[in-house]
């Protein structure tokens, strides 16, 4: 079964040669490859948004059907690669904090009130719903319209924002 | 009430965000003028800029005829508008990432975006509503929103901190006044609990004052000679007699508070139980499905213990605490001024450390609890799936994941051990220097040696050490009055908010009663959707008469269960009217209509109890005869006569004990006991195996006999007795007609369908039809 899996994934990574994308006039991602000619619109989707963030990209077109899948970007021609890091830069935005002003408990939610990196926020989460620790360390946030919020290095947080997330790290 | 919805809604994105609860009016207004006084229909906040920076000042706005982009300024200049005409769009497009969404209003193939909107998830759900109208135009509908924009737009954006949590934290004195006004119905209860706290509270302030009074004005006579033996012994056995009968009448006042209070408690949260149970039977589906089973369950369950706990025993406590130390203070001064003021002075403080302390303690209890949460996670994850645990052997690794949480939560627990066991001999600690110091001023004033000539007797003395063993329990209570208070409001908040809930389904006051339904079901132009704006049934029409038995088919999420739902009004629609035996629905008696309407669902849900009581569950008084009846039926007496137990085995939580198509058989013999009217199945037979799917094929077609039967089904086959097939995709019926004649349309879905179905079961037989289903999909 593992002979099988690799032989898939080496395969996708060598239809990348044949494999170009670009941007239409209307801010689109478009692809075509070897094995699919015909040029598709297409979307990203990062198969490991937090273990692998710069690998393993899906590129599905309307249908939801995979044009390709990149397991290395680096691995396509420039124009490509470019054109694939503006979508990826979008698909993959989340907030990141810089400083937690307060966190305050109310009846089932939690508010948080942060500075990020794109601006000042207030959001909530459910009170059950605890930050996921991320593997490189760091914690993800998630509130409850769904926005995520990356906390990646917790230590270089200012000391009272460090505080109040204590409660949450380990 | 609806107006108050709204309300609600604009309170919550104006106390929950940092964005306006509205369009703002100078933007509006600069929009409206763009659009030649034609109104903003819909509007949403695009809250990402280019560069994808936060920037709540870019909006976009749908009027009848044109698209507006409008920029806030954050000075005086005028705001910034741009427009498009809504025919020039070609296509809409939204693209969903982590947290940066897009919506893009193209012009046509290879053209610049008409425009290009980056906003947050917070932001979607008004988007989207943008997002559907245009595509309902696109498809050549024009849809108009039928509630106003502002109310939309707020609608979106608290619908998630709604769904959170409904009631936005109001005034917490007005949910306690709320709460308290529960105890009305007790009054003389109340009365009786409060007149015995506040006697205990007063008779434990007698033995210390006497004890005083023996020693100055019996014992120090006496041992001086001023006083002869025998009036001393007498006046001090009448002392210590009225100490004992200040105890004995004090226990007396305890045990009158403890056992009225807590009784009283106990019958408000079973008139708040019961309150809120009956509440939750009236309310509609769409509740339920917004609210976890969980906190429902905790609501009517821990909330109401805990609001026991408050009014039993925190409000009595709270109340007395605060006389206590009042009492106290006033008679410790009125004992010796300087003395009272060194015991009473530090009060205050004590409360606020006890209190801060107090917040500390929730700090650390809040980690401890996200580490006890992970604890139990393994726990939840791991028992439900101990098959999959064992067969891939990971109990090595399930019991190390298992011991290092569980390491971790005793640590955080250890911790919360550490501050408490630190606190507490702290505070004692100080509390006994407060009395050393009170001993450090006495000593001289007792022994005469004071320098100011002030002297103290000794039964004051004696009288004031007692009152100060007294100080501990109040000042411990007064500060954790905020986490009383703070774990009751919370608690009633739960509760009212579901109480504050109103059902959406509302009989009119004059419901008519249709006796007995014939079972004529008619649609006309019916239009629903679950938010003011996307449309789930989008004009259906039709028209089944009594004892048909119509087939709905077509890909998951068309609208066919959204149908079933309708009919047996769980939702009210939003357009056009439902008609039974030509009656509006919305006229009739909801709760006598839907005792001729029956329902077997996929996962046929058994209540804990017995077979029999779950064949009776729609009809108590049905007798044994008419069960054994409905079994034979349902093809469910043969299996029930194996079972050591028969009628009477439990069926455990929810049905575990059966197999799939053994729940169904019951399921289908409580149907059949019922004798609905109208009858829905949905897809009943989808998940089980082609033998029981042939006994449930066979049930039903007796339990569909003379009745207007509406059966959902993926399996093509299993509507062989529909007398005619409706297809039903995106809200609408794109077909309809007999099964033969839907297989003469040469480019019909219907008969696509069939066809995908005939080859797979020809290839693989019937076990492959789960591959069709998602294939349909």
């Amino acid at each position: 079964m593992t002979k099988t899996l690799t032989s898939c994934v080496s395969n996708a990574a060598g239809d990348l040669q044949g494999l170009r994308l670009w941007r239409g006039a209307d801010g689109q991602l478009w692809g075509r490859s070897n094995a699919e000619p015909t040029p598709r619109a297409v979307r990203v989707c990062r198969l490991f948004p937090w273990s692998r963030p710069a690998e393993y990209v899906s590129l599905r077109d309307e249908d939801d059907e995979e044009l390709a899948l990149v397991s290395r970007p680096e691995l396509l021609e420039s124009a490509s690669r470019e054109a694939l890091e503006v979508s990826l830069a979008e698909a993959g935005f989340v907030m990141e904090i810089a400083s937690i002003v307060s966190v305050e408990e109310e009846i089932e939610i939690r508010t948080f009130s942060v500075e990020t990196a794109q601006g000042p926020r207030i959001f909530q989460t459910e009170r059950d719903e605890w930050p996921l620790e991320l593997a490189g360390g760091g914690l993800l946030i998630r509130d409850v319209a769904g926005d995520l919020y990356a906390v990646r290095d917790p230590e270089r947080l200012d000391p009272a924002s460090r505080k109040l997330l204590w409660v949450f790290l380990d | 009430m609806l107006g108050a919805v709204e309300d609600a809604d604009r309170e919550i994105v104006e106390r929950y965000t940092d964005q306006p609860s509205r369009l703002p009016a100078a933007l509006r207004a600069g929009i409206e003028a763009d659009f030649e006084g034609e109104p903003v229909q819909l509007y949403a906040l695009a809250d990402l800029d280019a560069s994808l920076k936060l920037s709540p000042t870019t909006w976009v706005a749908l009027g009848p005829e044109r698209i507006a982009i409008a920029r806030d300024s954050e000075d005086e200049t005028p705001p910034v508008v741009r427009s498009f005409s809504r025919a020039s769009i070609q296509a809409v497009r939204l693209e969903p990432g982590l947290s940066c969404n897009s919506l893009s209003f193209l012009a046509g193939p290879d053209e610049p975006a008409l425009a290009r909107l980056r906003f947050t998830h917070r932001q979607r759900r008004a988007m989207e509503n943008l997002q559907f109208v245009v595509e309902q135009q696109l498809s050549g509908r024009t849809l108009e929103p039928d509630e106003p924009a502002d109310d939309s737009y707020a609608d979106a954006v608290a619908g998630p901190v709604r769904d959170a949590q409904a009631l936005v934290a109001r005034n917490d004195m007005a949910v306690i006044w709320r709460l308290l006004s529960y105890l009305a119905p007790y009054k003389g209860a109340v009365t009786f609990g409060m007149l015995s706290a506040t006697a205990l509270t007063l008779l434990s302030l007698v033995p210390p004052y006497l004890t005083g009074q023996i020693i100055d004005e019996i014992v120090k006579p006496v041992q001086e000679g001023t006083m002869p033996m025998d009036e001393g012994l007498r006046l001090a056995w009448w002392a210590v007699g009225v100490i004992a009968l200040a105890y004995a009448l004090r226990q007396v006042c305890a045990w009158a508070r403890l056992r009225w209070m807590a009784v009283l408690g106990e019958h408000v949260a079973r008139d708040l139980r019961t309150e809120l149970y009956e509440h939750l039977q009236g309310l509609s589906l769409a509740f339920f499905s917004r609210k976890k089973t969980g906190s429902l369950i905790t609501r009517v369950s821990a909330d109401t213990d805990r609001l026991w706990e408050f009014l039993a025993l925190g409000v009595v406590d709270v109340s007395l605490s605060i006389i206590q130390l009042l009492g106290l203070s006033a008679v410790l001064i009125h004992l010796d001024w300087q003395m009272g003021l060194v015991m009473t002075l530090p009060v205050p403080f004590l409360c606020w450390i006890t209190f801060r302390q107090g917040q500390r303690m929730n700090r650390i209890f809040l980690r401890a609890w996200r580490k006890w949460s992970r604890l139990t996670d393994v726990l939840s994850d791991t028992i439900p799936g101990m098959r999959v645990v064992k067969a891939f052997h990971q109990e090595e690794r399930e019991k190390r994941r298992f011991a290092l949480r569980n390491f971790d939560a005793t640590v955080e627990f250890n911790r919360l051990h550490a501050v408490w066991t630190t606190f507490w001999p702290l505070l004692m600690f100080a509390v006994r220097g407060m009395v050393v110091l009170v001993w450090v001023l006495a000593v001289p004033r007792v022994l005469g040696d004071s320098p100011a000539g002030v002297t103290l007797s000794s039964g004051t003395f004696v009288a004031f050490l007692l009152y100060m063993t007294m100080f501990i329990a109040p000042i411990d209570i007064i500060g954790q009055i905020a986490r009383i208070m703070n774990r009751a409001t919370s608690s009633a908040h739960r509760i009212f908010e579901v109480l504050d809930t109103q059902p959406q389904v509302i009989d009119s006051k004059e419901a008519i009663r249709l006796e007995p339904v014939e079972g004529r079901v008619t649609f006309e132009d019916v239009v629903f959707g679950y938010d003011g704006v996307r449309q789930v049934i989008r004009g259906i029409s039709f028209e089944v008469k009594p004892g048909e038995v119509i087939g709905l088919v077509g890909p998951s999420g068309g609208g066919k269960t959204t149908v079933t739902n309708l009919i047996a009004r769980f939702y009210d629609v939003t357009g056009g009217r439902i008609r039974i035996d030509g009656v509006d629905l919305r006229d009739l008696d909801t709760g006598h209509y839907r005792e001729q309407l029956g329902m077997v669902l996929q996962d046929p849900y058994l209540f804990h109890g017995s077979v029999l009581e779950n064949i009776r569950y729609g009809m108590p008084e049905a007798s044994f005869a008419q069960v054994i009846e409905a079994a034979t039926a349902a093809n469910a007496h043969d299996f029930l006569c194996k079972l050591p137990n028969g009628y009477d085995t439990i069926v455990g939580e929810r049905g575990h004990t059966l197999s799939g198509g053994e729940r169904q058989r019951i399921s289908i013999a409580r149907a059949v006991l019922h004798d609905p009217r109208i009858l829905i199945l949905d897809e009943a037979t989808s998940s089980v195996d082609t033998e029981t799917e042939y006994k449930i094929q066979e049930a039903l077609d007796r339990l569909v006999a003379d009745r207007t039967v509406f059966a959902i089904a993926h399996r093509l086959s299993t509507l062989r007795r529909a007398g005619r097939i409706f297809v039903i995709d995106e809200g609408r019926m794109i077909e309809h007609g007999t099964h033969r004649e839907l297989l003469a349309k040469p480019e019909g879905t219907y008969r696509r369908l069939s066809e995908l179905q005939q080859e797979l079961t020809q290839q693989h037989g019937s076990a492959s039809d789960s591959s069709v289903r998602e294939r349909m999909q």
